[in-house]
This record gives structure tokens, C-alpha cells and sequence, in this order.
């Protein structure tokens, strides 16, 4: 255990604590709202995905791994407004430090006393307090009103004169944010007759987001809460203080939700921890697993003036140690052989590979470098006119003898590094053949070029013209 | 009158004398400097080289068979030069390169006024290919590029 210990780097304690921390928060700002749903279910299927993979089970994984690919964008383009919610709603300490439980700020006496004022008047009433999600996509703006939510006001919006006493009043924090809201209707088949229209917008509401209404029937009189597409009829004014209560997440004393609250975030801070770890380790202990990839050298920073002339390799193999899981998930891409060639000279210069010019992705180290040094050669590129020499091959004839020979062009323009062009003195042809050759003539011959690095100038002919002489060869 | 004339010819006679003696010397000063300089080969009377052939072999200071082609059959290969004007005892180098690898120098004397001079190689069957033989005197300076080759 003690020998485990000390193999551990405070970079992965650190790691392993940052990490888990961006979870707890991602838990504490998106719970109950439908993002976290989705993405837990999105983390299931990637779940079952490597379990498919692992039972061999090929079409299953493969779609499995298909949706998980989508998820990201499914999640950022239909969620798109529910995550700005949680983003923009909350300021930088609620984001990073907050907890979620909210306090008080809803006026919630004045709610429950107007609502029950205006129970006892037989008023009816739709009273919309929302929850984490955004209702601007699902409820039709009404009046903004911007009003402190007192006692008078919310008996004063739904007072029978007044314009907009059909519609729904939304509440946030302490105000009336707006009035006269129309909102979806429910489909449902199977709503008792008792209820109205109200009940149905109410019940339309909660079916699609996580708000809480509060209904007065204006027939009745009765007190009705609707959430997540169920409406209980409330007692008194005692159980709809405390379930809105419940529902804005106001703690007002050490009550046993705000107990519930904090063992549910001590045990998603858990969670988060453990699960963290356990990836942590399957990522980068087990480093049994070797690999060697043949990985293309880049070089970066050259002279401009200076043109890489010669390498002693393209590639080189790199052995690469991890966990089992990195190894696998490795893509070539992720790997880098860098050399930084802006102290390098002119002519031959050699370069010791190092962990600095290489790059890999967290997790992943390197056992060995093959070759371990890569020489390159640099030179400043120049142009030259070189002579050009026939290069016979085969048998001629005995009894003949090639007297006299001329090339034209003689001289040809090649381009290359000034060091390798002051070391080539003469360029030569292709083999040209001398067993079909008995008499005088010309020929056309193709020149060969070595070494790879020189070319022929652009505007210099590739081929050269032969003309020779032939006569007898005296005894 | 007379001795005014003579007084006047005298050293109209003086000048001509200088003057001609100066058109005869000027031009020869003019030689011995450039004969004496890095680069003998380039004054007209300085070292030439007359001829230049690649032959099988010399006979009484001839070239036979010259040719740009040597089988490796034939054993040798000779490079014949002949230099005209030789002003003066010198020496010339042939040097040998096979594929632009040097293959060896030969070190070869001149005497005036005419010299002829051959140098040669005992061809191997790792000779075949292409080769040039580079003249040139002791200051560096190239006469001439023989380039031949050796085939089956």
C-alpha cells in the first residue's frame, strides 16, 4: 500500500480532485432539470456500449457508439435554452460554489395568504412559480409587470375587473414577472370534469417542465398544486406554505429536506469522487500495456533561407507505455515528434530525441526512442551549371572503337544545396547501350540524377543529345 | 646655323631612340611579369596543351586507337597529352576519377620546347563505368576534362 502511495504524484491528486469537482458541480447545477437526465442517460448507454464491446456483441456496441457520438450535439442543440438557464440565471459563486439551496427570497406567506384570500372570494387564479427550467419556449408571453409579489398585488392581478385576470401570473424571486400568460393546455383525456380550464393550462405546464402552479377554481373556491403533471389538492394554508416551500428549495431552519438536501450533495460529492478515481485508475495505473507506432518527425522552425536537404529518418518508432484503456483509445494523430530546427547549421546537424520533442496525450509514456538521434542536413539552396558525361554500358563491337563523341547540351542548370552541388562535379546519363552501335550516329538519353535532392533547373532540357564517331580499331 | 641645326637633331634623334628602345622593352617587361605570375597557361607563350586523347596505348609517341569506350578487356587505358610551347622544365598532373572518386594522380614532367607525356591504368573488372581524367598544371589550373569510359 505504502509502495502504491509513493508512485502517486500530487498532479494526480490533483487531478483526481479537479475533476471530480467540475462533476459535483455539473450535479449540483443541472439536477432535476432534463439535461441531467439525458446525460445520464447518455452515460448508461456509453456504459453499455463497452459492455456490448467486451461481449462481442458487434451490431449493439456499434450503435450504441453511434448515439453516444450524437449525444454531445443533441444535448447542446436541444437543450440549448435550458442550459443557458442554469448558466446565465446563477452568478460566478453559485456557479463554482454554490450549493443549490436556495433562500428565502420568495415572499411565500404573501403567496399562500392572497391565494387563500382569493379562495375565500372565489376568485380564480394561476399562479406559475418556475423551477430550473426556461418557460419562454413553451408559454406565451403575457404583460410584463415587474410588481413586488405582496398580498394586494397577486389579488389585484386576478381580480375579475381587472384585463388580465384570464391568464396566468409567473412569479420570479420576489416579484410578479408577468401577467396574462396563455399557457399549453394538457392533452389528457382522463381529467375529471371538476376540473376547468385553468387545471388543464396548469396540468399543460408541468408536463413539459418542472414548474409549480398554484390553482384557484373560481367555481370551488378549492386550492389546488400542480407538479410534474399532478394535481393535489391542498389542505390549508400550512401544506401550501410548505410544499412551495419545498419547491423553491427555502430553508429556513434546519428542516428535514434541507437534511435530505445536504446528504444528497455529500453523497453526490462522493460519488463524484469515487467515480473519478475508479476512471483515474483504470486511465493510468495497470501500465503493462507497451506499443510502438512509427510516428512521422516534423520539422518546425527552420531558416527560411535554409532548405532540409537530407534526414536520416522520416519516422521513428516510438515505444509508448499506459493503462490497457489509453492505449487502446490512442489515436496516431495524438502523437508528435517535433524538432525544433531553429538553432540548426548549415551541412549536418544531429538531434538527440527527447521527451521535449515529443508529444503525447496525459497518461501516456514514452519507454524508447528508435533511432535515438535523427541527423538532418541543411543547406541554402543554389543552382549550378554541371558538365554532362555518357555513361556507356555494354559491349561494343571489337573490331570498332567510338573515336569521338559530343553531348549538346554539354552543360546542364541543376538546382540543390550549395554543399551537395560543390561536392557533384559531373551529371551523367542513363545507360546508353553500345552493343547495337556500329556505325556513326546521334541518339537522345535521358539524364540520371543522383542524389534525390537535386533537380533540374526548370527551364533546362531532362534529356541531352549523343552524336559519335565511329571507326575501325587498328590491330 | 649649323651647330643650331645639330643642337635641334640631337635630341630629336635621343627621343626616337628612347621611344623605340620603350615599344621593344614595354611588351617583353609586360611577358616576364605575367611569366612569373600564379597562372602560367594563360599568355600565349606560356605552357599549351596541343592534344589531349584517351588511346589504348602510345606508340613511338603516338596515340592508337583513341576512343571514348575501353573495353575492360583490353587491360589499360592510357591518357596521351602533348604540350606546345613547354617554356620551361614544369610538371602536369593527370588525376583519375572513377564515378567522381579519385583514383589516382600521376605527377608527369615537361621539358622544353615541345613534350609530349602519357599517363595509364590497369583496368580491373571493378572499373567499369564512367571516368575522367583531369589535366591540370601545379597552381591548379585545368587544361582539359578527358572523359572516357570502361565497359565489358
Amino acid at each position: 500500500m505504502l509502495a502504491f502511495l509513493s508512485t502517486v504524484r500530487w498532479q494526480d491528486i490533483a487531478d483526481i480532485a479537479l475533476t471530480s469537482y467540475i462533476l459535483f458541480r455539473f450535479y449540483v447545477l443541472f439536477r432535476g432539470t432534463t439535461v441531467f437526465r439525458v446525460i445520464t442517460g447518455i452515460a448508461l448507454l456509453g456504459f453499455f456500449q463497452r459492455v456490448a464491446v467486451s461481449l462481442g456483441l458487434i451490431v449493439t456496441s456499434w450503435v450504441m457508439q453511434g448515439f453516444t457520438a450524437v449525444a454531445a450535439l443533441i444535448i447542446i442543440i436541444v437543450f440549448r435554452n435550458e442550459i443557458r438557464n442554469v448558466l446565465q440565471a446563477r452568478n460566478l459563486h453559485a456557479i463554482f460554489w454554490g450549493t443549490g439551496l436556495k433562500r428565502q427570497t420568495a415572499p411565500v406567506e404573501s403567496i399562500v395568504q392572497a391565494i387563500y384570500d382569493l379562495s375565500r372570494q372565489r376568485i380564480g387564479a394561476l399562479l406559475v412559480i418556475p423551477g430550473v427550467e426556461d418557460l419562454e419556449d413553451v408559454v406565451q408571453r403575457g404583460i410584463p409587470w415587474q410588481g413586488l409579489a405582496t398580498r394586494e398585488a397577486i389579488k389585484t392581478v386576478f381580480w375579475p375587473d381587472n384585463p388580465v385576470h384570464d391568464g396566468a401570473a409567473v412569479l420570479q424571486g420576489s416579484r410578479i414577472a408577468e401577467v396574462g400568460v396563455i399557457l399549453p393546455l394538457s392533452h389528457r383525456e382522463n381529467l375529471p370534469s371538476a376540473y376547468g380550464t385553468r387545471h388543464r393550462a396548469a396540468l399543460g405546464l408541468t408536463e413539459v417542465t418542472d414548474s409549480m402552479v398554484v390553482v384557484v377554481s373560481e367555481e370551488s373556491g378549492r386550492v389546488s398544486l400542480v407538479k410534474n403533471g399532478r394535481i393535489d389538492p391542498i389542505a390549508d394554508n400550512v401544506e401550501l406554505s410548505r410544499r412551495v416551500r419545498e419547491h423553491l428549495g427555502i430553508v429556513v431552519g434546519p428542516t428535514r429536506r434541507q437534511k435530505r438536501e445536504k446528504v444528497k450533495l455529500v453523497a453526490a460529492a462522493v460519488c463524484s469522487v469515487l467515480l473519478i478515481t475508479g476512471v483515474w485508475f483504470s486511465f493510468t495505473r495497470g501500465l503493462d500495456t507497451l506499443i510502438t507506432l512509427e510516428v512521422p518527425v516534423e520539422y518546425v522552425k527552420r531558416d527560411p533561407k535554409m532548405e532540409i536537404l537530407d534526414t536520416s529518418v522520416n519516422t521513428v518508432s516510438l515505444q509508448l507505455r499506459g493503462s490497457e484503456s489509453l492505449i487502446r483509445s490512442l489515436k496516431p494523430e495524438q502523437v508528435k515528434v517535433r524538432l525544433n530546427l531553429s538553432g540548426a547549421a548549415m551541412g549536418e546537424n544531429t538531434f538527440t530525441l527527447t521527451s521535449e520533442n515529443i508529444v503525447l496525450p496525459p497518461g501516456v509514456f514514452l519507454d524508447k526512442v528508435k533511432p535515438p538521434a535523427v541527423h538532418v542536413t541543411l543547406d541554402v539552396p543554389v543552382a549550378r551549371s554541371i558538365p554532362v558525361q555518357v555513361d556507356w554500358a555494354g559491349r561494343l563491337d571489337p573490331e570498332l572503337r567510338i573515336e569521338f563523341v559530343s553531348v549538346e547540351p554539354d552543360r546542364v542548370r541543376v538546382e540543390g544545396g550549395s554543399g551537395v552541388l560543390e561536392a557533384l562535379s559531373t551529371l551523367y546519363t542513363r545507360k546508353v547501350p553500345l552493343a547495337k552501335i556500329v556505325e556513326s550516329g546521334s541518339m537522345t538519353v535521358e539524364l540520371a540524377l543522383p542524389p534525390a535532392s537535386v533537380e533540374v533547373a526548370p527551364d533546362e532540357p531532362e534529356e541531352v543529345t549523343v552524336t559519335y564517331t565511329v571507326k575501325k580499331r587498328q590491330k | 646655323m649649323h651647330g643650331n641645326r645639330n643642337g635641334r637633331a640631337c635630341p630629336n634623334r635621343a627621343l626616337f631612340l628612347l621611344l623605340s628602345l620603350a615599344l621593344v622593352l614595354v611588351p617583353y617587361a609586360k611577358g616576364r611579369c605575367q611569366s612569373t605570375g600564379s597562372d602560367t597557361a594563360h599568355g600565349e607563350s606560356r605552357l599549351q596543351m596541343d592534344q589531349a586523347v584517351m588511346c589504348e596505348e602510345v606508340r613511338d609517341l603516338a596515340p592508337v586507337n583513341v576512343s571514348v569506350v575501353f573495353s575492360v578487356d583490353i587491360g589499360k587505358v592510357s591518357c596521351f597529352t602533348l604540350f606546345d610551347p613547354v617554356p620551361q622544365k614544369t610538371v602536369v598532373y593527370h588525376t583519375w576519377f572513377h564515378r567522381d572518386q579519385e583514383s589516382t594522380r600521376k605527377r608527369l614532367a615537361l621539358r622544353p620546347p615541345r613534350w609530349s607525356t602519357v599517363s595509364s591504368i590497369q583496368l580491373r573488372e571493378t572499373d567499369k563505368g564512367p571516368w575522367r581524367v583531369v589535366i591540370s598544371d601545379d597552381t591548379g589550373h585545368i587544361f582539359g576534362i578527358m572523359r572516357f569510359s570502361v565497359t565489358d
